[in-house]
């Protein structure tokens, strides 16, 4: 299995971080074009996920806040404890969360978008 | 087979603020940056779950978007939002300084032997970025309570 360095991890966390903050921001902003409470009605939000370009938006800010998130996570874990074995079980542990997430997360985006609901 | 090498204080070393002798705001700023993100992975997770509720109807989703309608509801969506900008500031920050931005000059290190790159530059973004997330946090309970 390809191991990738810790500094190039570092690369995907930070950069993973600045595209989160920009997507958050025009995800708020979604927010921001009717009334707060109005925006969020089951009608409103379906019309959101069913704007191809936003149910995009929203796939990628799922993937970059969960890699980001996940990799902090392992960061944090690393940092509190060390060792071969205990290293591993974080690092894999992590990875599996995230799968997990995203496929949860995407399963949501993917059957509103299309109209399953 | 070698033992295992382990970070002896654990999370008791990790949340001490003083652990170098006195109380120091970029020690804070570290524990806050910890904090604040475990509480947004936290959230993001309670998120895709709640938004998930889209899936099972309307009356559904009514009822777990009335979770977030009430006073404690709103109280909890203010935090969460002063622990997203506060990790946003933070964050970037912690980037420029690894890129070398507001570090100052290297130097010899003579007593009392006060590191360069903790210097008033680093303090005062640390300052405004918890300014700017209690900012933030009022604006959002503004807009929430409006």
């Amino acid at each position: 299995m390809m191991i990738l360095r810790e500094s190039i991890v570092m690369k995907i966390h930070y950069g993973t971080a600045l595209g989160a903050v920009f997507l958050t921001v025009i995800h708020i902003l979604m927010r921001m074009t009717q009334d707060f409470h109005e925006s969020l009605q089951y009608e409103n939000v379906i019309a959101n996920y069913q704007m191809i370009g936003y149910a995009i938006m929203l796939e990628l800010l799922l993937i970059l806040i969960s890699v980001h998130g996940f990799n902090g996570l392992r960061v944090i874990l690393l940092e509190m404890r060390q060792g071969p074995t205990y290293e591993k079980a974080v690092t894999y542990g992590c990875i599996a969360s995230m799968a997990i997430l995203i496929a949860y997360g995407s399963r949501t985006i993917i059957m509103t978008s299309m109209g399953m609901v | 087979m070698e033992k295992e090498n382990k970070a002896k204080e654990g999370i008791k070393g990790w949340i001490n603020p003083a652990k170098y002798g006195k109380f120091g705001i970029e020690r804070f700023a570290w524990i806050l940056m910890r904090i604040t993100g475990l509480g947004l992975l936290a959230y993001f997770i309670g998120h895709i779950y709640e938004t998930s509720h889209i899936l099972d109807g309307k009356a559904v989703w009514d009822a777990s978007l009335e979770m977030t309608q009430t006073t404690e509801g709103h109280i909890f969506l203010a935090i969460v939002i002063g622990m997203c900008v506060y990790h946003t500031g933070n964050g970037i920050r912690l980037m420029l300084g690894q890129m070398g931005y507001g570090l100052g000059k290297p130097g010899r290190p003579d007593y009392p032997y006060k590191p360069k790159s903790l210097n008033m530059k680093g303090k005062a973004c640390i300052y405004a970025t918890i300014g700017v997330a209690a900012l933030a946090m009022w604006y959002g309970m503004a807009v929430m309570f409006g």
